[in-house]
């Protein structure tokens, strides 16, 4: 059969939409096997950004790695928010809103202390969080002053734009 | 002009076999693509670990006689293909696992391609129309993002393209032989295999001789073999209203709320089913059951994927339609050529794939003849491209802008089911970061030999050894989570 001209554009016109997807699916995991991932803010450049970002498998990867869920880590502002940028894995975890995430960092023997619990506690009703705070307390009342453990946090992160 | 050069060159006889082979090395790049999503999808917790762990148990021979004796499902030669690629990898799984997987969608490819036959300039236009629809429609994206962990789903489509490459060749008395033992493979891996016999039937019906009278007979009594042995010697039922929560309507029921719709008579919801089956098939809506897409245009919450989805069905469709009427005369007279059977094998695998989801309707189960709808509308929009070839360039701006249209939706269905492969990576990741909590709820896994040694092993491969590539950010993702 002759290929006409009309055949020819009708043939461009049902290929051509699909086949530039095709090319933009390959040229997207070319630049990822590079490094590069398009339209992605990058991997967690630490434990914190890990829980933050709420990738537990990032999470298990990195305490594997000998990471330590309490010490005080910067995070990128679009982690959590510009007036959130240095907390702990187990205070990212109560912004995470994942009560599994906080069960996983717990069952790895994270919270370490009474005073990291309660930390945790007062910091997870501040941000509020019903589900945490309940797997945190065990259904148990702890007292804490209204705002005080998240202006702990936000002090922290003022503190680190400052000395920038 | 070079233009009309290029087109009377492209008449040449030779130039069947560069169609051909520009179609392959087409479709080998869609397959790199599917398969770098692909290999980054680690083995799964639910449907997988276990299965794994219980597939190692004992021998060969005793995996499969014991699958003789189960409640609900039928599956031997399934088991087998788990165990044997279980024993073969050498404790190597993620890379023998998803290497198979990737094996099956190349060897779908060739099938696909075989069926289609591009050999002309409008053949091989329409190759990656058909290759968006096979990977992109709703129905197939169970078949590449779960797996358990040997995708049986996606078997029985290579089974079924392979039924119909048998059925649609020149007549052989091998290819009887074939048939019978595809029906067998397919049947014994996962109950919609049966789905084989109809490929075998429908093209038979439609002229198609590579399979002889003989064998679409054997074919027949291979399925009141299967039926028989299933539900008379082995006592095999299928799974009741009580086990399986259902879409009905703008919801889903649980087991309980079916039972006390439809406990006593569920004629009615079975032939919901049928009719949602079908629907989607054709319209991409309702969804297993569901009418997922109406319920949110209702409530103003409309996605972006889902006119994406119904569009291009709808679309689709729509070719397909014109393509039985303009071949209505020709169908009248019983003259089918090889396009008219694979369109025939399509409608009959809808009606057959619709019928067979009566009592659980699910976007998996219906795949084969999601795979069949793409070969069909490949071959319903090569039948427009050349119907349409005396056009002068000004009338042929009209269907150009028709083709461009359907295909752009397709491209983004078939985007989506990347973005389906890369959603389904995080969240088997997901899972194997909280297996423990898992493992609390189903116990009896770890209770069985070796299944702490798997774990740790699976475990290894998604979260250490195959890291959590970068999440995608951006209103464009959302686009696509479907």
């Amino acid at each position: 059969m002759t290929d006409t001209r009309s055949t020819m554009v009708l043939a461009v016109g049902v290929a051509a939409p699909i086949v530039l997807a095709t090319i933009a699916v390959l040229a997207f995991s070319g630049l990822e096997i590079a490094g590069h991932t398009p339209s992605a803010i990058g991997p967690p450049r630490n434990i914190a950004e890990a829980v933050g970002m709420g990738s537990p498998s990032e999470v298990l990867r990195l305490l594997d790695f000998g990471e330590d869920p309490n010490r005080v880590l910067p995070v990128r502002r679009e982690i959590i928010s510009s007036a959130i940028m240095r907390v702990t894995a187990l205070e990212a975890a109560v912004w995470s809103h994942h009560r599994e995430m906080m069960e996983l960092l717990d069952h790895r023997r994270a919270i370490v202390d009474a005073d990291t619990r309660r930390h945790l506690i007062c910091l997870t009703k501040d941000v509020g969080d019903a589900d945490i705070l309940a797997y945190l307390s065990g259904g148990r009342e702890v007292e804490c002053e209204h705002g005080r453990a998240l202006a702990l946090v936000e002090e922290r992160s003022k503190k680190r734009e400052q000395d920038r | 002009m070079r233009v009309d050069a290029l087109l009377n060159e492209s008449s040449a006889a030779p130039d069947a076999a560069r169609w051909r082979w520009l179609s392959y090395g087409y479709a080998l790049l869609v397959a790199i693509g599917v398969a770098y999503f692909l290999l980054d999808l680690p083995i799964q917790v639910t449907d997988c670990y276990g299965n794994m762990v219980k597939a190692a148990k004992g021998t060969l021979a005793e995996l499969v006689s014991g699958e003789f004796h189960q409640q609900s499902y039928l599956r031997p030669i399934g088991w087998a293909q788990l165990r044997i690629l279980l024993d073969v990898s050498g404790g190597r799984y993620f890379e023998w696992f998803r290497g198979w997987h990737v094996a099956q969608i190349v060897v779908l490819f060739v099938l696909f391609l075989r069926l289609i036959r591009p050999r002309s300039l409008a053949g091989a236009a329409v190759v990656p129309l058909g290759l968006a629809a096979l990977i992109g429609i709703h129905t197939f994206a169970g078949t590449v993002r779960e797996s358990f962990p040997v995708n049986m789903f996606l078997m029985v489509l290579i089974c079924s393209f392979a039924a119909a490459d048998l059925a649609l060749g020149p007549p052989r008395l091998w290819r009887d032989v074939a048939a019978a033992l595809l029906f067998v493979f397919a049947t014994l891996s996962v109950e919609s295999g049966i789905l084989v016999a109809v490929v075998f039937v429908a093209a038979f019906m439609v002229g198609a001789r590579g399979v002889s009278r003989v064998g679409v007979a054997m074919q027949v009594l291979l399925v009141i073999g299967y039926l028989v042995l299933r539900f008379s010697i082995l006592h095999i039922g299928s799974p009741g209203l009580e086990e399986r929560t259902s879409g009905f309507g703008f919801s889903r029921l649980d087991p309980s709320a079916l039972i006390e719709k439809f406990g006593t008579h569920p004629l009615p919801f079975y032939a919901y089913n049928v009719a949602s089956s079908l629907l989607s098939i054709v319209l991409s809506e309702p969804r297993e059951g569901v009418w997922v897409a109406t319920r949110d245009v209702l409530r103003g919450d409309v996605r972006v994927f889902q006119i994406f989805n119904i569009v291009a069905s709808a679309l689709g469709t729509a070719l397909i339609v014109r393509y039985l009427w303009r071949r209505r005369r020709e169908w009248l007279a019983f003259r089918f050529d090889r396009s008219d059977q694979l369109v025939f094998i399509f409608l009959a695998m809808a009606g057959a794939n619709a019928t067979v989801s009566y009592a659980y309707t699910k976007d998996m189960i219906l795949a084969t003849a999601g795979a069949f709808y793409a070969a069909a509308l490949a071959v319903a929009a090569r039948d427009f491209i050349e119907s349409m070839s005396g056009l002068s360039m000004a009338r042929a701006i009209a269907p150009m802008l028709f083709l461009v249209l359907l295909s752009s939706a397709w491209a983004l269905r078939a985007v989506n089911a990347h973005m389906g492969l890369r959603i389904a990576a995080v969240k088997v990741r997901t899972e194997w970061a909280y297996v423990d909590s898992w493992l609390e709820r189903n116990p009896e896994v770890l209770s069985e030999p070796g299944a702490g040694e798997m774990k740790r092993h699976l475990q290894e491969d998604a979260v250490r050894k195959h890291p959590l590539r970068p999440r995608l950010a951006g209103r464009w993702v959302e686009w696509f989570n479907d």
